[in-house]
């Protein structure tokens, strides 16, 4: 399979060769007419930057694809979440902007980077495949739908133990306090702009988020600033159980930790994207729009999909999509829109409040 | 520094500094020479410094058109209570570090220079490993070793039925950042006790005085600058530091000043550099009587001028059955704790896919967690960033030092004042800060931004990072320098660039060596300075860490780890075999 396919590449790049320039490329179906003339502006470009969150491993396989499909060299700055948004505005303010897309998955952070008029508007021709929610004004697109759910130590915890719904998680945390004492993680809202994302999200979608951040208050819950330092713990029977992780990671865990179970609301599981967006004064600006179409495309998206970052499109069959994954989840899955109302944590009332009320609840 | 000072400094190091007129020779040797020097260090540190203050008084980004002039940003830091629990914690934190390591230091020093201590060559190598591993790591080492679910605390409770320590907790925190930060103490003490000579302590022996006698009356006083400086640098290096608190007080709630300053960003949801830099500024304020208190205790330097004219041959203390077993008991120990513990948990982890209760780690056994090293590029790159950072970078750093060091070497004039303080201003700053206002720096100085995206800029933030441990290990050399050596060469009409030259430098020389190697370690370890500054292309292992740590990819922070622990083994091993043959 992967051996034809690279002949079939080759072979490709062969024909491409052999018909020189005057080549026209394949326009896919349902992108304009003259979409060849900004591939090949785009490949005159030579390159595209890329500032992210993504490690490079779930994102590998699509940058490998797009560099194949347009001989296109991508320059991959993993920066983490502040990182990527620091960066870009430190440099749109020295008129020396470095990158061509920001692809984030503080969907709250990329928000603000349109807001503030950092984004480029880019009518991507892909957006008729994508869901409503996952395109805002043609500037930002969500190019991923990743459940977060919980991850538990199965030798701790059985399977069938295991409560399905948020009232259920929040009912067993107060049934077995002793059992759960200082064994029960989550994300940090104070310190991880994901955690904050997850929490708030849960704060304005279900009616019971405070009820289960008191339970976890009264297990002594720990707090963490990444999914993948949860799983380690959890893995080592640290913790029991750690609540509104990154699923998408947990997912492709379970398949080879052992001792781990991954579990999901059925009554409600949220889901956060992880954004792309073109910026203003891009150095590649054709390159970076390439990029986008690309990333939303059939052939990007099943590549995602198969590093392990579910697809926004219904029809991509490689690894999960949006409809399978709602399946996997029980059902109930609620992607977090990209829409304004991402902006209305950001406002410093609005956090302090909600701050106020995590240490309340948690008792720290 | 830029290339331009390198070059003058070059310039006026080679052709043996413009003859300064004969009659003003006495004080002010090559006064334009070290104004030169000092000045462009001045402004290599007082930039990136410079704009975290300015940063501190304004409330937003300092480069957003809606920035103003305000207080605010010390308003808001300085009556918020979780500042002030994090900085009492903090001061409790350093302070507890520092009286773990000097002593362990001064006593490691003391046992490996000046007694007979058996298997010396592999313990002078040994005791350094602490040092080779970025905090972040070894606290990561830690918990797979003697966390809540560590092999050693699993084996602990099913021999004993219980575990008695608990490593998330203030006091467990404190000892393994004191235990870890014992070889920076050791390096400096013992580069100042190799040169002593020892027929004072000779002296002391025949007339009856025992080892720990000799030890406190007569070696102790004279490596008093070297312990001093320990003790100071130890002090800022608790108020920085990041890694430990983050992974084994964080989930916990043991907050410190960095993990408050991290806390601050999502706060607010955006990037506060405003309250960042107050926090700095405060870091700023409590190091600068740090160092007015070191320099009244060092007022007379000349005291401690012990590697005189006169022959210094060393010959070593006899320690006697019983005191080996003692010292290298003790030495075990802590090697057992502070090198195979963490050590250990990091090998383990690197070539397993998981650990914990209830997981053999013979079924887990992997390789996979390397294989990434060879497959993505950014990693592979960013081994060979860190190597050429580290030993050639290291290189220059030390050259550069040798230059500063001279130009505070027998420097009376206010720009030796200057430099005493402006060196230990960056080691004060979380290496976040500076790493990001450097950032700032390359990107809005016009002639500066070529460099950005180079390992230059890296360089750069390194050698200011390192500036302090550098300097300071040059300078505890070049202090023992007797001046008499100095003085006879100039009588017989030698300029001070020829004095330095042919005879200060062949002196400190096997200290340069050390120096580079340490410096190699430190280039090789850092981490968080590099996190805004490094982009595709210039990546370093120590931040690859940091941002793979963001999103917990263990598996490849662990290999990562690994790989850096080997380097650095590496490179010491043969810089110390360097040293040692520039030694004898």
């Amino acid at each position: 399979m992967k051996l034809t396919r690279r002949a079939f590449a080759t072979a490709g790049c062969a024909l491409a060769l052999a018909a020189g320039a005057g080549w026209a490329q394949d326009v896919p179906a349902g992108y304009p007419d003259d979409y060849a003339q900004l591939v090949e502006a785009a490949k005159s470009q030579g390159k595209v930057v890329v500032y992210t969150s993504t490690d490079i491993a779930q994102a590998q396989a699509m940058l490998d694809a797009f560099t194949q499909k347009y001989g296109i060299q991508v320059e991959y700055n993993d920066l983490g979440t502040n990182g990527a948004y620091n960066r870009a505005i430190s440099e749109a303010a020295a008129n020396q902007m470095g990158a061509d897309i920001v692809w984030s998955s503080a969907m709250d952070l990329q928000m603000v980077l349109a807001a503030d008029g950092y984004a480029e508007t880019y009518a991507s021709p892909e957006t008729g495949n994508l869901p409503e929610w996952a395109v805002y004004q043609d500037q930002i697109y969500a190019t991923t739908v990743e459940p977060i759910g919980i991850i538990y130590n199965t030798g701790a915890i059985s399977e069938e133990e295991f409560p399905r719904t948020r009232a259920d998680l929040i009912a067993y945390l107060n049934e077995n306090r002793d059992k759960l004492r200082g064994k029960v993680a989550t994300f940090d809202p104070e310190k991880s702009g994901t955690g904050f994302l997850h929490h708030t999200n849960d704060v304005e979608q279900t009616d019971n988020f405070w009820d289960l951040a008191k339970a976890l208050g009264a297990v002594g819950v720990r707090t963490y600033s990444s999914s993948g330092s949860m799983r380690e713990t959890v893995v080592s029977g640290e913790n029991v159980m750690s609540i509104n992780i990154i699923g998408s990671y947990a997912l492709e865990w379970v398949q080879d930790s052992p001792n781990l179970g991954v579990a999901f609301g059925e009554d409600y599981t949220a889901a956060f994207s992880r954004l792309a967006l073109l910026t203003k004064g891009a150095p590649h600006p054709d390159a970076g729009k390439l990029l986008i179409d690309f990333m939303l495309s059939h052939e990007g998206q099943s590549a995602l999909a198969a590093g392990g970052l579910p697809s926004v499109r219904s029809d991509v069959t490689t690894g999960l999509n949006i409809d399978s994954l709602n399946e996997r989840v029980g059902g109930s899955l609620k992607p977090i829109a990209v829409s304004e109302d991402l902006l209305t944590y950001m406002a410093p009332q609005k956090r302090v409040e909600f701050f106020r009320e995590w240490n309340a609840s948690i008792g720290k | 520094m830029t290339a331009n000072s390198i070059l003058a400094a070059r310039a006026s190091a080679g052709t043996g500094i413009p003859a300064p007129p004969p009659k003003i020779r006495h004080r002010s040797d090559a006064g334009l020479y070290r104004i030169i020097v000092i000045g462009l260090l001045a402004i290599a540190v007082m930039a990136p410094v410079g704009l975290i203050i300015y940063q501190s008084f304004l409330d937003g980004p300092f480069f957003s058109p809606r920035a103003t002039l305000s207080f605010s940003a010390y308003s808001y830091v300085l009556t918020d209570p979780m500042f002030w629990k994090a900085l009492w914690t903090t001061t409790v934190f350093a302070v507890g570090m520092v009286a773990i390591a000097v002593p362990l230091g001064g006593l490691l020093a003391f046992l490996l220079t000046r007694t007979d201590i058996r298997f010396k060559r592999t313990l002078e190598i040994l005791v350094l490993v602490p040092m080779f591993i970025s905090s972040i790591v070894l606290a990561f080492g830690y918990t797979v070793s003697v966390g809540p679910s560590g092999f050693v605390s699993m084996w602990m409770r099913s021999v004993f039925g219980f575990v008695p320590w608990n490593l998330y907790s203030l006091p467990g925190i404190i000892l393994i950042a004191g235990l870890s930060h014992v070889p920076h103490v050791y390096l400096y003490v013992s580069a100042a006790m190799r040169n002593l000579p020892s027929d004072l302590e000779e002296a002391a022996r025949t007339s009856g005085a025992s080892i720990w006698q000799v030890s406190r009356d007569v070696t102790l006083p004279m490596v008093l600058p070297a312990l001093i400086f320990a003790a100071a640098l130890n002090l800022l290096l608790g108020f920085e530091t990041f890694g430990i608190p983050l992974v084994l007080g964080d989930p916990n709630g043991i907050l410190v000043l960095t993990t408050y300053i991290y806390k601050l960003t999502t706060l607010f949801g955006v990037p506060t550099y405003q309250l960042m830099a107050v926090v700095a500024v405060v870091l700023i304020l409590i190091t600068l009587p740090l160092v007015f208190f070191q320099r009244r205790l060092l007022r007379n330097s000349r005291r401690y001028a012990a590697l005189g004219g006169k022959g210094a041959r060393t010959t070593r203390l006899k320690l006697g059955t019983k005191g080996q077993t003692i010292a290298l008991s003790i030495i075990g120990l802590w090697l057992f704790v502070s090198v195979v513990l963490p050590i250990g948990g990091i090998t383990v982890r690197a070539f397993v896919s998981a650990w914990g209760q209830g997981i053999s780690l013979w079924d887990h056994l992997t390789l996979a967690n390397f294989d990434r090293m060879l497959s993505v590029p950014s990693l592979s790159r960013g081994i060979v960033n860190t190597l050429l950072l580290s030993v050639v970078g290291g290189a220059a750093a030390v050259f550069l030092y040798l230059l500063i060091g001279l130009a505070g070497h027998r420097n009376t004039g206010h720009s030796n004042t200057v430099l005493d303080y402006i060196v230990l201003l960056p080691r004060a700053l979380p290496g976040l800060v500076v790493g990001l206002a450097f950032f700032w720096v390359f990107l809005f100085v016009p002639f500066l931004t070529p460099l950005r995206p180079t390992l230059i800029a890296l360089f750069v933030a390194y050698m200011i990072v390192g500036l302090s441990y550098g300097l300071r290990l040059l300078q505890g050399t070049l202090i023992q320098v007797a001046p008499e050596l100095e003085e006879s060469a100039r009588t017989t009409g030698a300029t001070i660039g020829r004095t330095w030259r042919d005879v200060v430098i062949p002196i400190v020389r096997p200290g340069l060596a050390g120096a580079w190697a340490l410096i190699m370690i430190i280039f090789l370890r850092e981490y968080a300075t590099g996190v805004y500054l490094m982009g595709a292309g210039t990546e370093v292992i120590g931040s690859l860490m940091v941002t793979l740590l963001q999103t917990g990819a263990m598996d490849t922070i662990a290999a990562l780890a690994f790989i850096s622990i080997i380097m650095t083994a590496a490179g010491l091993t043969l810089a110390l075999r360097l040293g040692a043959k520039i030694h004898d």
